[in-house]
């Protein structure tokens, strides 16, 4: 086999057949943001620029990002996808303009954030001598909501940073993937439980500066996670279900403990009883998604904003309202279709680092979603975590994208080795 | 590696069960409560909705509400038959929160609509029409029997076929009128005229309860109905007293007897006999202390002790007093579970939804609720039942021809007897072709529950004739 033969077969090994679901996916943005734009008497021009630029920008960032790395195409797609119907949500149903211009910003941001976490995972080969090193940025930064003038209190929860009047982030967003990377690298190759003791505690550091926050949805999340990881890696099921128990201990103690604890649990369980002040926001989702039916009210036909928080916390609720059942669960299904490609990832990537941070990666996307999506339907207690890629704010945004620019960067990594693979087995079977 | 890639795949096929899990309920719950989530009052949108009311019709297509050319919400012209059907149909202002033009308002408004509904209304321009709701009801019946209801009282009839779970009346006084709301001239009625009381009146049964007493021995204990009871017209017991009806002393009698003649201290010393948890069993098996969700309407829970602090409390919730308590929708599901070989059939109360194209989108269907009793024990108590009617306590409800049962009930409503007993009855007519249940319930009707077996008596015959 010739050489040139070889770098064929390494590019048509890279690059998957996603051209289909990129011509939908640019489709679907393109007619969503004109109807957007065209539904009231004067046109709206910001919907009609987003128009033009979310089949565009979506198109340029996989063209390039596939012909710089050969990273999985249909992953980066999907992922695009959700983002612009976060936009077409917003742009939809939000207020004014602003709410979905800023949103907008912040995804450019996000795509950039994507390329430097591919970037990133590409380069950093020496991640056992960091990690110490990130674990204490990560713990400083989660508690930097502590800090004096900057830390801010919102929601019930103190999990803010920012200047008054300037823009603010949520630390405990972006330490999620930094997180996982620790958890990784902690957890490679395979240690005893006494190696993974330091690791261990510094997860159970985390969760506590966030419990003190009362961020409970980080902490279900980053809990959650760890213990997984841990398993995955160790297969040491004793140690996995201790943790569980000692979670679940935990969660009685906090519901015992806390009264907003008990307050959420007594909202999803009984909203009715309350539906004015505490319930209220939970029936309102209901009302609404019921409302959507199969097909939805019709992009700008529902009244989303009749749900406090219908942007940001129950962006889902407003999704299936507008969009029906129907989307809403074809919307789930394109998040298990992430999910499923990422453990893909996981499972053929080299090094256990890697294969762990893709695996926690995803698995912390999925546990997010089902979170979110169960508390705007009642099926669990709202935790106040966003719904990934999709609802409003910089932060999750940002964030979520640098954390799928590891996966794809990851991604990457694994379809040179396995084009390197078939190199050298093409190249054996050339000697005589 | 490989065992890295193993427990992945384990821990990454129980996230995408989960997720699958996750979608599925989530559709299931839209799907089946999507429309009661939407028609909550508190939904703006259906206050926002330019759609048109559909039609609300009875079990025999007539029309209950309609919506005339100029948009306004009419319903019977007969005065007094609209009053018998306020509460169960409603009113476009939402004061009887059970009501179908309430409860039903996402469907008969139809706020999210099919796509082709929606691609031929914009062809057409047309106001867009709600879908029409047709109910299990006979609007004929249900107005006979709010007619014939005893003049200047409260109280409330349900009429169900026991063998289908289909409502046929549900009757509930003092009612309103649907078309005079704009002074909320009902508002000062006292013990409001929006309730629906079959649903959401919880009464203490009193004597009729000792179907579900004698339901709890007969199937603990077969040799009980052999078993000999002395009545002197009072019970001394520790911690208490119990006297039968008007100072009756009933002397020895067997159960079957003493069901036929309501003895007090009989049904009391039952209970002593079966014991709380027994008993509780049996009612909770009957639906007490559950939360019944049956989709159609809200029902309130019956209520059936817990526990009680002394034999005084177990006593007197054997012959259903005391903390003991039931809506008469619930107590009409009781006697037809009787009636239908002890199988309790859910209530139902929607016979079709159709869209504005005039197709079918949902139609309701006969589905067993539980097994409550075995036949053995059903026709047993049937048979006691239609004994009390032949020569027992109930003999006005008899009609000609046909086998009717029942029990008739004095439930006493205050501790020092000086609020009049609400007066009962409850029962079926046992016939394959006429499978119909009834509770009738008078507030302050008096002992003898003359009134209640004569009214049961009319609106069984009624519906034997109109409902066939």
């Amino acid at each position: 086999m010739t050489p040139d033969k070889v770098e064929k077969m390494k590019k048509a090994l890279m690059r998957s057949n996603t051209h289909l679901l990129l011509s939908a996916v640019t489709l679907f943005q393109a007619a969503a943001m004109l109807l957007i734009a065209f539904q009231k008497e004067a046109v709206n021009p910001q919907a009609l620029i987003l128009a033009a630029a979310l089949p565009l920008v979506t198109w340029l960032v996989t063209a390039l990002m596939g012909r710089v790395w050969p990273v999985d195409r249909a992953i980066l797609i999907l992922v695009m996808l959700l983002c612009s119907v976060g936009l077409i949500t917003l742009s939809d149903i939000a207020r004014s303009d602003v709410t979905p211009r800023t949103q907008a910003y912040y995804a450019l941001a996000g795509v950039a954030a994507m390329f430097a976490g591919a970037a990133f995972i590409r380069r950093w080969r020496q991640w056992k001598k960091y990690t110490p090193l990130l674990m204490a940025l990560c713990l400083i930064a989660l508690l930097s909501p502590y800090l004096p003038k900057v830390g801010i209190y919102k929601y019930g929860a103190r999990n803010w940073v920012g200047l008054p009047g300037g823009p603010s982030i949520q630390p405990s967003e972006f330490m999620k993937p930094v997180m996982i990377l620790c958890l990784a690298s902690g957890f490679s190759n395979r240690p005893r439980f006494a190696r993974c003791l330091p690791t261990i505690g510094f997860a159970a550091l985390c969760c506590g500066v966030l419990l003190s926050e009362k961020d409970l949805g980080a902490v279900l999340l980053y809990f959650l996670t760890t213990v997984l990881m841990y398993y995955a890696a160790t297969s040491n099921a004793f140690i996995t279900l201790s943790g569980l128990g000692m979670g679940a201990a935990a969660a009685v103690i906090a519901y015992r403990a806390l009264p907003y604890v008990q307050a959420r649990v007594a909202i999803w369980q009984n909203p009715w009883i309350d539906p004015q002040d505490s319930g209220f926001q939970l029936i309102q989702s209901l009302i609404a998604i019921g409302s959507g039916g199969l097909f939805g009210m019709g992009l700008g036909m529902g009244m989303p904003r009749d749900i406090p928080l219908y942007h940001s916390d129950f962006i889902f609720a407003s999704i299936t309202e507008e969009f029906g059942l129907i989307f809403a669960v074809g919307l789930l299904a394109v998040y298990v279709m992430i999910i499923m490609r990422g453990l893909i990832v996981a499972f053929n990537a080299r090094t256990s680092f890697h294969s762990l941070a893709a695996f926690g990666l995803v698995i912390m996307l999925g546990l997010q979603t089902m979170l979110i999506v169960g508390g705007n339907t009642k099926l669990l207690p709202l935790s106040g975590v966003t719904l990934p890629l999709v609802c409003y704010g910089g932060s999750s945004l940002v964030s979520t994208f640098f954390s799928m620019g590891l996966l794809l960067g990851i991604s990457s990594m694994n379809a040179e080795d396995e084009a390197r693979d078939i190199e050298t087995l093409e190249l054996r079977e050339d000697v005589p | 590696m490989k065992e890295l890639r193993r427990n992945m795949r384990l821990v990454g096929t129980l996230v995408v069960v989960l997720f699958v899990g996750l979608a599925a309920w989530f559709a299931m719950t839209v799907f089946t409560q999507g429309s009661i989530w939407a028609s909550d009052v508190r939904n703006s949108r259906l206050r926002a909705s330019n759609s048109l009311r559909g039609d609300i019709t009875d079990r025999d297509g007539n029309l209950l509400a309609t919506t005339a050319e100029d948009g306004t919400r009419q319903y019977l012209s007969n005065a007094a038959a609209r009053r018998a059907l306020s509460q169960t149909v409603g009113d476009i202002a939402g004061m009887s929160g059970t009501g179908i033009e309430t409860f039903y308002s996402a469907t008969l408004l139809d706020i999210s609509s099919s796509l082709t509904d929606r691609l031929s209304e914009l062809f057409k321009s047309a106001r867009h029409v709600g879908s029409s709701v047709q109910i299990t009801v006979d609007g004929r019946l249900q107005a006979y029997i709010a007619s014939a209801f005893p003049q200047g009282y409260r109280g409330a009839v349900c009429v169900m076929n026991y063998k289908t779970g289909e409502i046929l009346a549900m009757v509930s006084l003092p009612e309103y009128d649907p078309d005079d709301l704009a002074a909320r001239a009902y508002d000062q009625v006292e013990d409001t005229a929006y309730l629906n009381r079959c649903l959401q009146g919880l009464y203490t049964p009193g004597s009729i309860f000792k179907i579900v007493t004698l339901a709890s021995a007969v199937s603990n204990d077969a040799g009980v109905v052999d078993q000999t009871f002395t009545c002197s017209g009072e019970w001394n017991y520790d911690g208490g007293h119990i006297v039968c009806a008007g100072g009756a002393a009933h002397g020895a009698l067997d159960l079957k007897a003493a069901f036929k003649r309501s003895c007090n201290v009989t049904f009391g010393k039952l209970a002593y006999q079966l014991g709380l948890d027994r008993l509780r069993a049996t009612a909770e098996r009957f639906g007490f202390n559950e939360n019944f969700k049956f989709g159609d309407f809200v029902v309130y829970n019956s209520a059936f002790p817990k526990e009680v602090d002394s034999m005084n409390g177990l006593v007197w919730a054997g012959i259903g007093q005391g903390e003991v308590l039931v809506t008469p929708l619930h107590m009409a599901m009781i006697a037809g579970s009787v009636a239908n070989g002890g199988t309790m059939m859910k209530p139902w109360l929607i016979k079709r939804v159709a869209n504005s194209q005039g197709v079918t989108v949902t139609r309701g269907a006969a589905e067993p609720y539980r097994q409550v009793l075995s036949p053995s024990a059903a026709s047993l108590i049937a048979g006691y039942m239609y004994e009390t009617v032949k020569s027992g306590t109930a003999t006005r409800a008899a009609i000609d021809g046909y086998s009717v049962c029942g029990k008739t009930g004095s439930a006493e409503v205050s501790d020092d007897k000086t609020v009049e007993t609400n007066a009962w009855f409850t029962g079926f007519v046992y016939d394959e072709e006429h499978p119909y249940a009834i509770a009738v319930v008078i507030e302050g009707g008096g002992a003898g529950a003359r009134m209640p077996s004569e009214l049961a008596a009319k609106a069984l015959g009624k519906a034997i004739e109109y409902v066939g």
